[in-house]
């Protein structure tokens, strides 16, 4: 695949490959292990760090060679995991998750006074030496040595959830009290699905500090950690395979939108809270719909073509309203404002907007209308006919 | 003995800050469960709020008008957004909050600029209330600290004193017992939650003008007032004011300490050997301040898992 891509494509290809990792380990112990982590940027930032030092300590030679180097993401993520998931899993739900964030924070904060540790604001940089007859200096390498880590620690994530502490999690997830009077210990259990996945976030760390060649305290922000969360639950948690394509298609997304729009943070939340609130096992559960509904392939498709064309026109509707504003809110037109005077019009799309003409405003709402009436009336459709299904 | 004084009115103050938000928090928690991580985000809308329509109609009625329309807000983010996926469960709850104070962080960017505004102490409010060691001490802090003390009583007494107290107090405890009496439970919870979002959103906009209005408030505070409310325990204001005021004084004391680990251990006479090691042991506690609450956070943890004034699950 590298042989067709260009060099940025391919750059996008590993951030994607390595957000999918992420994502699923994040799954083990949100998705599978009902606890949502909201500071798991920890486990991955003490990955990469750990890697950078091995590359820099090692300089790929000997016994570790360069390929070989996210495992010490591996071994920093399950230390740190095992430190703070002792500490978190004493609780369970929402104040799991506030742990989490807390312990994260708690990084965050300590990180930029630890210079020996995270080189404060520079940063630790590092270089990838050639090992096994690879330079890794080109970007393709890289491409193929990610590939390979990530499709190994996806199977082996895969096979987890197969084991009997992988179905141990799903108890935990459903029922802990049952658990408990079964005799399990519950904590260990929680401790043990918290390790599991912050080494695998480690590894992902890992990957990108190889990727990247450096990295420093900002690792640790809370956006890394949200983000996850958002990927992970817009590609449906309930299947293995969702946070990694949630997480792939939203870093392309990403990728492709962020040079376009300055509001693409924006999109993302956007987007987040619609799936949750319309969608909530996630674009996964598109696929469990399809397979689980008893009408025809025929039926589907049109319903699902309804969807898609509601969808798409009011998406056009909120789009076309955000880049109106942003404009209209940007410094350098509220600076061009001379009072008294009209409004000048707006550059988007190709074509002049006069913010104080009504057809201006007019159009996305009509958009809007239009796409949420279609969307209604799909799905009172939908509705209607699984009625007389069922009566 | 002026660090001293100084430190403890400051703390005092700010942990009165972080209680008037976190208590809407505290409260909205204990009674439906939901962590609503847009909390501090009505906060930040709050102090936007007052900011654009202090320029319009004046200081004091926007510090009114401003938490009035972030009440609106959250009431209509628990009607249309929490209430539609209380049936996927507490975790879909959070996470449709987690998106929502996404999306508000990103719409004051959008509205605001990615930097601060210039939200300022009205020059009528800008005097000194009382000197202390040679210096003013600012009328605007004491009346923060006034106006959430007012509100804890005022919480306070319309919890304990009145048939709305008691009501919002059955329906916290055992939601499907004052349903089967009759209350109308869905309307008080979109109450309290109304009622907590504008609490956030007049600390924002009162706080807002003393500190520094930017996209930036909601997360910064956001992660303190989980602090705050894993410290004090589940739905309860009162810990919510112990906790609040303990991590007001702390960082407050913090922020004026140079000692290290190091200078500590020089007493019993490890003090080179600490230098040597350097890293944690070498870092002054002024530099930490940011991290003691979570430390203190993982002390109470460790110690007491219900928190300071929880109940035991």
């Amino acid at each position: 695949m590298p042989g067709f891509l260009s060099a940025t494509l391919l750059n996008a290809a590993i951030q994607m490959l390595i957000a999918a990792l992420f994502a699923s380990a994040f799954n083990v112990l949100a998705g599978q292990g009902g606890m949502l982590s909201f500071g798991h940027c920890a486990y991955y930032g003490i990955g990469a760090f750990a890697t950078l030092h091995a590359m820099n300590a090692f300089s790929g030679q000997g016994l570790l060679p360069t390929p070989l180097l996210p495992v010490f993401g591996a071994i920093g993520g399950a230390v740190t995991g095992l430190a703070a998931g002792w500490f978190s899993t004493k609780r369970s739900g929402v104040y799991f998750s506030m742990i989490t964030l807390a312990l994260a924070e708690l990084l965050h904060a300590l990180a930029p006074h630890l210079k020996s540790v995270f080189g404060g604001e520079a940063g630790v940089p590092s270089m990838r030496m050639p090992a096994w007859g690879f330079t890794f200096g080109s970007a393709a390498e890289v491409y193929y040595l990610t590939l390979a880590w990530v499709v190994v620690s996806l199977a082996l994530l895969y096979f987890f959830t197969r084991t009997p502490l992988g179905r141990l999690t799903l108890g935990l997830r459903e029922n802990a009290h049952r658990l408990k009077f079964l005799g399990y210990n519950v904590h260990m259990a929680r401790v043990m699905v918290f390790v599991i996945s912050a080494t695998f976030a480690g590894i992902a760390g890992g990957l990108l500090a190889m990727s990247n060649e450096a990295a420093n305290y900002s690792l640790f922000e809370v956006r890394l950690s949200s983000e996850v969360v958002l990927n992970s639950y817009i590609g449906g948690v309930g299947v293995f395979f969702g946070p990694a394509l949630g997480a792939a298609v939203m870093t392309f997304f990403g990728y492709a939108v962020s040079d376009l729009t300055r509001s693409w943070l924006l999109y993302q939340g956007i987007i987040f809270v619609a799936v949750m609130m319309f969608m909530p096992s996630g674009l996964s559960g598109i696929v469990a719909w399809w397979q689980g509904s008893k009408q025809s392939a025929a039926t589907l498709l049109r319903y699902m073509l309804g969807w898609t064309a509601g969808t798409l026109v009011s998406a056009a509707g909120v789009v076309f309203t955000v880049e109106l504003l942003q404009r209209l809110m940007a410094d350098d037109y509220q600076f061009s404002l001379v009072a008294g005077r009209a409004w000048p019009a707006i550059q988007l799309f190709g074509r002049a907007w006069l913010p104080g003409a009504i057809t201006t405003w007019l159009l996305p709402v009509a958009l809007l209308a239009i796409g949420i009436a279609l969307l209604k009336f799909t799905s009172a459709r939908w509705q209607a006919l699984n009625d007389t299904e069922a009566a | 003995m002026e660090f001293f004084t100084v430190s403890l009115i400051n703390g005092t103050i700010y942990g009165l800050l972080l209680f008037m938000v976190s208590a809407g928090l505290t409260l909205i928690f204990g009674m439906m469960g939901v962590l609503n991580f847009a909390h501090t985000s009505f906060y930040m809308i709050g102090a936007y709020l007052a900011y654009s329509l202090q320029k319009v109609v004046g200081f004091w009625p926007a510090i009114i008008i401003a938490p009035i329309i972030v009440g609106f807000l959250g009431v209509v983010v628990e009607r249309f957004f929490l209430r539609r996926v209380h049936k996927y469960g507490h975790a879909h709850e959070l996470l449709v909050t987690f998106g929502l104070s996404f999306i508000i962080a990103e719409l004051i960017k959008l509205f605001f600029g990615n930097y601060p505004v210039n939200y300022q102490v009205p020059a009528s409010l800008n005097f000194a209330a009382f000197q202390l060691f040679g210096t003013n001490y600012p009328f605007y802090r004491v009346m923060m600290g006034g106006i959430s003390l007012l509100m804890f009583g005022l919480i306070f007494l319309l919890l304990s004193r009145t048939r709305v107290g008691i009501v919002v107090r059955s329906a916290i405890y055992r939601p499907k017992m004052a349903e089967a009496l009759g209350h109308n439970v869905p309307l008080v919870f979109m109450g309290v939650f109304g009622v907590g979002a504008g609490l956030a959103g007049l600390a924002g906009a009162v706080a807002g003008a003393f500190y520094t209005t930017n996209p930036n408030m909601a997360l910064e505070l956001g992660v303190l007032v989980f602090v705050v409310v894993v410290i004090g325990g589940l739905g309860s204001l009162e810990g919510a004011m112990v906790a609040s005021i303990l991590i007001g004084l702390i960082s407050s004391f913090a922020v004026g300490v140079d000692l290290t680990a190091a200078d500590l251990l020089a007493y019993v006479g490890a003090g080179n050997w600490a230098q040597q090691v350097g890293g944690l042991l070498t870092l002054k506690v002024s530099s930490l301040a940011a991290t003691i609450p979570f430390a203190l956070m993982l002390l109470v943890l460790l110690v007491r898992p219900s928190g300071l004034m929880g109940e035991k699950e």
